[in-house]
């Protein structure tokens, strides 16, 4: 088995097929539990996506087994799913309503899916004026399964155990910009982001606190309003006074500017890692789940490789010094993956760090891969059925 | 119409609205005390002393109000609501002041012996006394909904002495709500969370600065 594996070029081969099919199965199983539903449904566009997904996931948890990689097969998974996810929402929407458009009217009776982005600025209303200021109904209904209660739910389960993964395993919208950061062939603004960095992704910080608090005194998601760069949920507003006007030109340029022209220049999750306040949010759930990536000091030769690589800036000088990452780490796997000298390690709090950091990653993979198959998957599978449906042989 | 406050009932009627509507409050300063303790030095003691200050300067401003309501009278929902201009100025106040105490200004001159604060983000600052004064009073005169049903009461009361009263009833109501602030104190301030502080009050100082500016040019823009 060999110990390094190589974060460019040919994967290695870190341990034998038929291990790595032996370790594949249960998360081959839970693919087949999580999708065998789909087709007893009819539809062979619905069948199609459900197999299609069934492959990739369990072809992709088969190749992190075998090339001892995390980072680059999460990778293909998290940008699919980033860039299928309009996909297949829209075409629900088109397909509940007849049109993408939400209404007012259609707001008022609380059909607007909820986005979990929410989640912070509902807290303050809904201690102190006892009312929860999204547009969507708390449990699911016909018109509206993605509830407040479900989305909730499945964030809280998925963040309570596995802390800020949420971010590189479950958000489509840091898909979109990872697929952006793929793009570019080398990392410009490197010095920029060296030297600001450490300001930088203080930002979400403070943003979280302002959008908490201005969601308190307004009693309107704030973030949605005025912030959200991918207005998935809500729409442009109609440009009718400078009010509009304003809200229109920060929703372009925020996603023109951190979400695809910077993470081209720069190679990093810069909404991830320098404005969303949700992910912020998400930080201080690190602090009580039990996966966490840490530096053996024996190993390290303070290269930095690990902090050029980090896409979201999770890793200063003085973190790795002392063998940590710092609060917002999203556990994507790229400072393991590129350590020549094995240094970055999983590992699960309470053990001794690079004790078994391969049996750490197995632990933390399964459970990752299993809530990203169930939210991730299913979200892929629809998108793959809506893509059938307008193909020409459907 | 509202039926005419008798003195004698007007001091409860104060009091309960003032503790009733202190969550608005709340949430309405919220967004100004926040960061503002944020950026004090760790301590109970000190930040006691800084909401004092503050809580002390928004009575200032609840007694300037209440002054103002009783001699304009009733006519405040239709007279100062209508005058958006009044509001949008004091939003823009708060925010210019949100921007220049709480994100490090005004800076102390530099020597060769001590660098200004501003470049010294991270350290730990003094105490100012300034700043709670000036947010507290600006904060006391920006309109929030019970503030205006307090001042439509307060307006109808006989004298002045009596709208004055009522005001700081209806202050000391809404200041209970602010005792769970100082607990801030307890938060340890690293140089992270003092640069996140000020930041907030950025982002809070340019949203005030542009609800204030539509307010005042509200005529202009929307026609």
């Amino acid at each position: 088995m060999a110990s390094q594996s190589s974060a460019r070029g040919a994967p290695r081969v870190f341990r034998g097929a038929g291990r790595s099919a032996l370790l594949t199965l249960p998360m081959a199983l839970w693919s087949l539990l999580m999708f065998t539903p789909a087709f007893r449904q009819p539809g062979r566009n619905l069948h199609t996506g459900a197999a299609a997904v069934i492959l990739f996931m369990t072809g992709l948890f088969y190749l992190m087994m075998r090339t001892g990689e995390t980072y680059r097969w999460r990778r293909i998974f998290f940008v699919a799913l980033g860039f299928l996810f309009p996909v297949g929402f829209i075409a629900s929407l088109v397909a509940e309503r007849g049109s993408m458009s939400i209404s007012i009217s259609r707001m008022v009776s609380g059909d607007t899916p909820f986005c979990f982005m929410v989640t912070p600025s509902i807290i303050l209303p809904a201690a102190f004026a006892h009312t929860i200021i999204f547009p969507g109904s708390i449990l699911p209904t016909a018109s509206n399964p993605h509830s407040i209660a479900m989305m909730i739910g499945l964030w809280l389960a998925f963040t309570l155990v596995l802390g800020k993964a949420w971010c590189s395993y479950a958000c489509f919208f840091g898909g979109i910009e990872e697929g952006f950061a793929g793009f570019a062939k080398r990392r410009r603004l490197h010095r920029f982001v060296t030297r600001w960095g450490s300001r930088l992704r203080l930002i979400p910080w403070a943003i979280l606190l302002f959008v908490v608090l201005g969601s308190a005194v307004l009693l309107e998601p704030v973030y949605c309003m005025w912030l959200c760069p991918f207005k998935t949920v809500t729409e442009f507003p109609a440009v009718r006074n400078v009010e509009t006007a304003v809200q229109f030109g920060v929703f372009i340029a925020l996603f023109a500017g951190l979400v695809v022209a910077l993470p081209l220049l720069t190679k990093k999750r810069t909404q991830c890692g320098f404005f969303c306040p949700f992910g912020a949010f998400q930080s201080l759930f690190n602090k009580i789940n039990l996966f966490e990536i840490r530096f053996d000091r024996n190993k390290c030769v303070d290269c930095s490789l690990c902090q050029t690589t980090c896409p979201t800036v999770a890793l200063s000088a003085e973190s790795i010094r002392e063998g940590k990452t710092l609060l917002n780490c999203m556990k994507c796997g790229a400072c393991v993956d590129a350590c020549k000298k094995g240094a970055a390690v999983w590992h699960v709090k309470g053990t001794p760090v690079a004790a078994k950091p391969e049996r750490a990653r197995l632990l933390f993979l399964y459970g990752t891969w299993a809530l990203a198959t169930m939210f991730g998957g299913s979200i892929l599978a629809n998108s793959v059925a809506a893509m059938m449906g307008f193909l020409p042989w459907k | 119409m509202f039926p005419i406050p008798r003195s004698d009932s007007s001091a409860l009627e104060a009091l309960v609205l003032g503790l009733t509507t202190g969550p608005v409050c709340l949430a309405s300063c919220g967004p100004v005390v926040v960061p503002w303790l944020l950026v004090q030095p760790q301590g109970m003691r000190v930040h006691g002393r800084q909401l004092l200050l503050f809580l002390g300067a928004r009575l200032a401003g609840y007694l300037v109000f209440g002054a103002a309501a009783w001699l304009v009278g009733s006519s405040i929902p239709r007279e100062w609501t209508s005058r958006s201009w009044i509001f949008g100025g004091v939003q823009v106040l708060l925010a210019a002041a949100l921007a220049v105490y709480a994100a490090g200004w005004p800076r102390r001159r530099c020597t060769h012996h001590e660098p200004g604060r501003l470049v010294q983000i991270g350290e730990r600052p003094a105490p100012r006394i300034g700043g709670a004064l000036a947010l507290g009073f600006l904060t006391g005169i920006n309109l929030c909904p019970p503030f205006l049903i307090a001042g439509v009461r307060a307006a109808q009361l006989a004298t002045l002495f009596a709208s004055l009263q009522f005001f700081l009833l209806f202050f000391a109501g809404t200041a209970a709500w602010f005792i769970p602030f100082v607990s801030l104190g307890f938060v340890r301030r690293t140089p992270a969370l003092v640069t996140v502080a000020r930041m907030a009050a950025v982002l809070l100082a340019c949203w005030y600065g542009f609800s204030g500016i539509t307010n005042l040019m509200g005529k202009a823009f929307y026609g």
